[in-house]
Formats: C-alpha cells, structure tokens, sequence
C-alpha cells in the first residue's frame, strides 16, 4: 500500500475540489457563452461590440493574469466600494472575496469567451428553416429556443463544448495561486515537504484522468442525445 | 365583404428589403372555405405577400385583420415593428404555413413534429394530442411513419407529414408557400392530392405556386401578381383561360 505521509485525506479533499470547481466553472462558462453568443449575433449594434470586446480581451490575455487581475483587483474593487459606502453611512463593512468565488467566475469568465465561439459557430450551423417554421408556429422567443434552436445547435456545438471543457479543467489547477487547495496545491506542498514528487504528482495526474474519462461517458451520451433524427438518415 | 367571420383580411399592403420595393399595395380576402392561389414570375413578390401574412416578414404598411382582429402595428424611427410579439404569437399559431423546404423540426420524429405546437403552443393535453395526431398522420397517408425521423422520409412524405403538422393546430387559414417546387416530379402528385382533399373540405387555403392545374381545379380565386402588384385577379377559369393582361397571357404562354 503507498504511504501517502499523511496527505491523502488532504489529497481526496483536493481532488474533491478540483471537482466542484471544474463543475461550477463549467456552468458558469456555458451560461455566458450562450448569452454571449446570442449578443454576437443580435441585432443589436451594443450587445455586438460589448460581446466583441469582452471575447477579444478574454481571449487575448493569459489565463493566469486573468486570474490575478480578477482576484487582487477584484477584491480591491469591493474595498472601494464599501469603503465608500461606510463612510457615507457610518457602517463598518468588510467583504473577503471568497477564493472559491473568484476562481469560479475567473474561469467561467475566461472560458465563457471560447464557449460563446462555439456556441456561435453553431447557431450558424442550424439551418435557418427550423426557426422560421418555430416562429411560424406561435412558439415565442424562449420556447423557440428551448424546444428548437438549443436542441439541433447542440449537435453542432458538443465537440467544442468537449475541447473547452478539458482545457478549463487543466485549467483549475491555476486557482493555487490564488489560496484554494486544489489537488495539485495538496501535492505540491506535499511534495515539498516530503521530497518525493512522484508519489503526489502521479496520482494527482491519475485524478484528472479519471475525472476526464468520466466526462468522455457523459459527452458519449450527450452526443447520442443530441444525434437524434440526425445518425438515422437513411 | 370583410366582416368580422371573415378568416382573413389583407389590406393595401406594402413592403421594401432596403431600397427595393416588392410589394406594392397588395390585398386579399379570403372567406370561410376560399381557396386563393397567387401567381406570378419569380421576384413578383408573391412568397412576400405570404410570409407578411403571418409576419414572417413585417410589411411597412397595410393592415392584417385575423377572424376580426387587427394586427397592432408600432412605427419606429424607419422600421415598423408588431406592437405586441404576444398577439403575433396567436395570430401565427392560427395560420398554419407549410413551406417549400419542408422545414419539419430535424430532431423530432414526425409525430412529435405534429404535436409539437399544440402540445408547446396551445396548451393542448400530450396525450389528446397525440391521438389526434396519429389520425392526422393517417389521413396523408403517414400512420406507419409517425415515429421516423424527417431525414428517414422522401420529400413527398416530408411535405405531406408538414401537412399533418398544419392541421394539428386547426388552423383558421393554411399558408402553403411553393409546396411542390422543391419535390421530384413523381412526387408531386401525393401532396397535390392531399391538398385538394383538403380544399374539398371547405379548408381556407391561400396557396404560392407553379401548378397551373392546380391552380385551375382547386382555386376560388387566383391572383397574379406582377412586381409587387395584383395584375389580374378572379375566377380560375376566367383569368387562366381568358386572360386580359398581356404580361399574364405571356407568363402562361409557355405551358399551351
């Protein structure tokens, strides 16, 4: 049996987290993607610039200092923004960002710009036939989407989905820096302490492959789901 | 005349994609049972006319009057828009439109295609829905195709279960936009059949096409349209047959 120094319960728990967070960050990234996307194609001349400027800086600036940029500034944001309201009301408010918080909405913030992309390269792929008949049905915008846009863009938009999502959860392992004890924080402290890098780092690289195959069964399933009407043709 | 029974008034309508005018004061009024085909050359704007019916496309000016009701218009600074996109949505949902391409939902197999709006849209009971969906699917001759997808279907049985898809919302009128001209000839003739079954039935019909005969058999009315302008209307065997407009005689030439 390895004898994990006394680290492993901390290396679960680490594990655990990456878990969450990958999870949460997915969400989060998927959510503004798709609101993203629909800005980049609505009329709108606004929403269009807004959602090009936020693509092209997201996608044009390293994950990391995106990272700290979000986190430091972020926080020092918040000061400001108490310290002015405590001193018009007299209170005494202090804000800790929460680090979980921050690695979240800097992933889903960063990884929102790639899936906004995706999911615009498959609007775009939707033949333009199925909404019209939606709308000429009475479907309203939201039912439209719910019931025909979202369902056939899927098809189109899983592969994408699938690449962005792995990278985002390589990418959880940047929130050590800032403070939350992810699995590779667990191993590398370990490591440290310890000098055996191997023993934590390759488990560590086993966890994400588990949690990478895992997905791949998922993504399986989704991509069936979603080939409905489509792998039948005749 | 236009009452408020009548299922469908269109009235001086007008409507221009950027600078080009395609149609230009049209209107039609389709009674209880009517079956008006429009014709015309390609880009004489006669699929506009239909698309604007049910506000595919928002006409610039003109009314559209729905079993009585008007549909609310708001100017903007250069467009006009649908006051409320709530009243669009039922007026749609009453007007059923079978398009040239089919457009049957890819992902659903063809009864969840027939029940898919009065199921989502009308609120109607799935089980009820389905039930009469499958008779539906019946009359054009799909029963054993109900739980096909549409890319496992010809284009014939695209179209006629497009057809199932119309009813399935007791439409007040049917909208048919080209519905054969994206067919193999030998297809044709099953959708033309269910459409004149339909027609025997006292169905509403305002009908886009190319088929002559059809026109002729089936239609109340026929109205030719010439660059965005109703060049001669009335009975099929007056104006397909004794044709006043030389610009109509010479669009029906080719075909004696």
């Amino acid at each position: 049996m390895l004898d994990f120094q006394g680290y492993g319960p901390r290396l679960l728990e680490g594990a655990w987290l990456t878990a969450e967070l990958a999870l949460a960050s997915l969400a989060a990234a998927l959510v503004i993607g798709l609101v993203v996307a629909s800005a980049k194609s609505s009329r709108s001349l606004v929403a269009k610039s807004v959602a090009t400027f936020y693509t092209t800086i997201i996608r044009g600036v390293p994950d990391l200092v995106m990272m700290m940029l979000l986190f430091y500034g972020g926080q020092i944001g918040i000061n400001m923004a108490t310290d002015a309201l405590n001193a018009h009301l007299g209170t005494d408010w202090f804000i800790n960002v929460n680090a979980f918080a921050a690695g979240v909405v800097t992933l889903g913030v960063i990884y929102g710009a790639y899936m906004s992309e995706t999911f615009r390269g498959a609007f775009l792929a939707v033949d333009a036939g199925q909404m019209e008949a939606a709308r000429a049905y009475g479907m309203s915008g939201w039912l439209a989407f719910r019931r025909i846009r979202f369902p056939l863009m899927m098809r189109h938009a899983l592969p994408g989905i699938n690449n962005n999502w792995l990278v985002l959860l390589k990418s959880t392992a940047l929130v050590s820096i800032i403070g939350l004890s992810d699995m590779v924080y667990v191993a590398d402290q370990a490591t440290k302490a310890t000098h055996q890098p191997f023993l934590f780092m390759v488990p560590v690289g086993l966890g994400y492959l588990a949690i990478t195959a895992v997905s791949e069964l998922v993504v399986l399933g989704l991509k069936r789901r979603f080939d409905t009407g489509f792998s039948q043709a005749t | 005349m236009a009452d408020s029974e009548t299922p469908l008034v269109v009235r001086d309508l007008h409507k221009s994609f950027k600078d080009v005018s395609v149609l230009n004061g049209v209107s039609l009024e389709a009674h209880e049972g009517d079956v008006i085909t429009l014709i015309g050359a390609s880009g004489s704007g006669k699929s506009t006319f239909l698309r604007c019916m049910n506000l595919l496309e928002v006409p610039d000016a003109g009314e559209l009057i729905v079993h009585g009701e008007h549909v609310a218009f708001k100017q903007n600074k250069k467009t006009r828009e649908p006051a409320s996109w709530k009243q669009v949505e039922r007026i749609r949902s009453r007007l059923a439109m079978v398009f040239q391409g089919f457009n049957l939902w890819a992902h659903m197999s063809l009864i969840g295609n027939v029940i898919e709006a009065p199921v989502h849209v009308l609120g109607v009971p799935k089980k009820q829905a389905r039930e009469r969906g499958m008779a539906l699917l019946e009359r054009v001759g799909l029963a054993d195709r109900a739980d096909y997808f549409p890319a496992q279907l010809s284009g014939g049985q695209q179209q006629r279960g497009a057809i199932a898809r119309a009813l399935a919302v007791d439409p007040e009128v049917m909208l048919f936009d080209e519905p054969t001209s994206a067919l193999d000839p030998e297809l044709v003739g099953d959708v033309l059949a269910v459409m004149r079954e339909l027609a025997d039935e006292g169905r509403t019909m305002v009908v886009v096409t190319h088929e002559m005969d059809f026109a002729r058999d089936v239609s109340s009315q026929v109205i030719y349209l010439h660059e965005g302008r109703v060049e001669e209307t009335g009975a099929p065997a007056e104006v397909l047959s004794r044709p006043d407009s030389p610009r109509l005689r010479q669009f029906l030439a080719p075909r004696f």
